[in-house]
């Protein structure tokens, strides 16, 4: 396992309520993990522990990278261990350049123009278009996270957390993105996927189901989402649409017993 | 002249600024020049209806610069006021007038890389006509050791219909005991926009600056911009002072501040005042911090939280003005 997260409680920070409740999973290295819920459920909480950030402290488990206790790393540590994240609406910030901001997580300095041009190229951003654009309002909100995603690249980090990095676009870009997802995997970066949307959680190899802070099973993706209706009561959404036509079909007495086992009918 | 001996040791701050020093170099860069090398000129270099004359008096010079009636150049005006010594008087009188119907540029900048208590003063007198469009930029590099005392004083009169734009930029090495005023007068239907820039490194540094326009003709408009930075103990006040005071003046102060580390003081204000009912005079003012999501992103990044504020500084204070 790439990562770890062993009984993992995130309270608020006044500490007066629990977001994330005593959840273990575990992410395999060069895979792909989804992570789904309802709103409010607990994924970006999720995201930011494992990153680091001080708003979010875990109180009771451990987060184990590559086996090592990364628990009580700052985020410079864990990002310079290789974790990153990119957020689901990233800063504007005017006086910066993409071509700098891209820049500034590079491991070495050599070839930084070559390394950039590159990471553009992924993300499907014309690059002699977009390296001297700043990093302001200028930028369209799907532009703006490209960026964020070729930055993220650029760093060439083990594990990339990826928080809704299909939310506010559309859907003739949805392919574009999958295909980006698989860029990524290529270069042997693990991705750490919050979504909204079955048909982009589709590429993920993994799933994990959170509702409302606790942990409802990690599985293969279709296993996943296949709970994650039978709780949501979408019996008939999730024959119609979801497992007929998408990649994995599940039969009907399968989904059926799912759905039982959630005291669904 | 031609291949004059001008340090360049001098113009190498401008680099930082992201200015091609060769621009500044007689017999390089096109468009008229004058360097001044301590109180001796060394360089002047004049193009076709700009008029450029320099007079040394004990401590410096009366340098003049005259753009002739409907002169329009894309190249601008380079002028430098260097000193290279560690100790020293430097006092410059410079006016500048911009007669009607003139679009120029002027590129300033001053220059004391190895400044260790000397003394740069400027009283400055510019004259724009009717018609112009004119831009003054002046960058400011006062070395690493412990900056300079610098006392510039400036009056600009803008007049009927022209645009005046202002930019001052204090940003790079330390820089030392500065006092900055700037009074621009705007006459009708003038624009005037003035952004000034300052950032306090250490506690050798404080830094004060007063920037004020007022609109003294019908339609007169304006907007002032103030970025200060101050850190490690060092001090920056500005002010930017609008005053509306003609018919359908129209004038907005705008101030950011970042203030960081232990002992460092930073305030940018604006103060407006209307002496005329159908004026109208704006500020708005933020402070304070950068704000935590920004570091998390640049720390996400691999970045230390030091580093990831002197990146915010650094995009703050070069951030493109837009009006
Ligand atoms: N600082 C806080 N104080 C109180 N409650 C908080 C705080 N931060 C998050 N929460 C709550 O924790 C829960 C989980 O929030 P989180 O943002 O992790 O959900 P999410 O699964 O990412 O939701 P969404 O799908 O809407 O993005 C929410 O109910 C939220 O209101
Ligand atoms: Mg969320």
């Amino acid at each position: 396992m790439l990562l770890e997260l062993k009984e993992v409680t995130i309270p608020t920070l006044d500490q007066k309520c629990v977001i994330i409740n005593e959840v273990s999973f575990g992410i395999k290295e060069g895979s792909i993990h989804a992570i789904i819920g309802p709103n409010g459920s607990g994924k970006s909480t999720l995201a930011y522990a494992i990153m680091g950030l001080g708003n979010y402290k875990v109180l009771h488990g451990k987060i184990l990278f590559d086996g090592f206790d990364i628990t009580n790393l700052s985020i410079t540590e864990r990002a310079k261990l290789g974790i990153t994240l990119a957020w689901q609406e990233p800063a504007r910030i005017d006086g910066l350049s993409v071509y700098r901001y891209i820049t500034l997580g590079l491991k070495d300095t050599t070839k930084m123009r070559e390394k950039v041009v590159e990471a553009l190229n992924i993300v499907n951003l014309e690059p002699e278009k977009y390296i001297n654009r700043k990093i302001d309002e200028s930028l369209s909100g799907g532009e703006r996270k490209r960026v964020e995603l070729a930055a993220a690249i650029a760093m060439e980090p083990r594990l990339i957390i990826l928080d809704e990095p299909d939310s506010g676009l559309d859907f003739i870009v949805l392919e574009d993105f999958m295909n980006i997802f698989e860029k990524i995997k290529r270069l042997n970066m693990t991705i750490l996927l919050i979504t909204h949307r079955e048909d982009i959680g589709m590429v993920a190899d993994y799933g994990t189901l959170l509702w409302r802070g606790d942990h409802i099973i990690t599985d293969v993706f279709p296993k996943v989402m296949l709970r994650y209706c039978a709780k949501a009561g979408l019996k008939e959404f999730c024959k119609r649409t979801l497992f007929k036509d998408g990649a994995i079909c599940f039969d009907d007495e399968y989904i059926d017993r799912i759905f039982r086992e959630e005291g669904v009918s | 002249m031609k291949n004059i001996d001008y340090p360049t040791e001098i113009l190498q701050s401008l680099e930082d600024y992201k200015i091609d020093f060769r621009e500044f170099l007689p017999g390089h860069g096109k468009g008229a020049k004058l360097l001044l090398n301590f109180n001796k000129i060394s360089g002047i270099e004049q193009v076709d209806g700009i008029i450029l004359k320099g007079r040394e008096i004990p401590n410096g010079i009366i340098a003049d610069v005259l753009i002739k009636k409907g002169t329009k150049v894309e190249e601008p005006v380079h002028l430098c006021f260097g000193i290279n010594k560690e100790t020293g008087i430097q006092e410059i009188f410079p006016r500048i007038i911009a007669e009607d119907n003139t679009n120029v540029k002027i590129q300033a900048h001053c220059s004391f890389p190895n400044a260790d208590g000397l003394t740069h003063k400027m009283f400055g007198h510019f004259y724009i006509g009717k018609n112009c469009e004119v831009t003054y930029s002046e960058t400011h590099y006062h070395g690493e050791n412990s900056g300079a005392l610098v006392a510039p004083v400036s009056y600009i009169y803008v007049g009927e219909n022209s645009v005046f734009e202002n930019n001052f930029n204090l940003t790079k090495g330390t820089p030392g005991k500065v006092k900055i005023l700037i009074d621009i007068y705007a006459l009708d239907n003038s624009v005037v926009r003035s952004n000034v820039k300052a950032y306090g490194k250490n506690s050798k540094d404080s830094i004060r600056i007063r920037d004020s326009v007022f609109l003294e003709g019908e339609n007169a408009r304006s907007v002032i911009k103030l970025k200060a930075a101050a850190k490690d103990g060092g001090e920056v006040l500005m002010y930017g002072i609008t005053e509306g005071n003609a018919p359908h003046c129209n004038g907005h102060v705008e101030c950011s501040e970042i203030v960081l580390g232990r002992g460092s003081i930073c305030r940018a204000r604006p103060f407006i005042r209307a002496t005329d009912p159908t004026s109208s005079v704006s500020h708005e003012a933020s402070l304070g911090r950068f704000p935590q999501k920004w570091l998390d992103e640049l720390m996400a990044k691999g970045l230390s939280e030091e580093e990831a504020t002197n990146i915010l500084i650094e995009a703050m204070l070069q951030e493109e003005e837009k009006f």
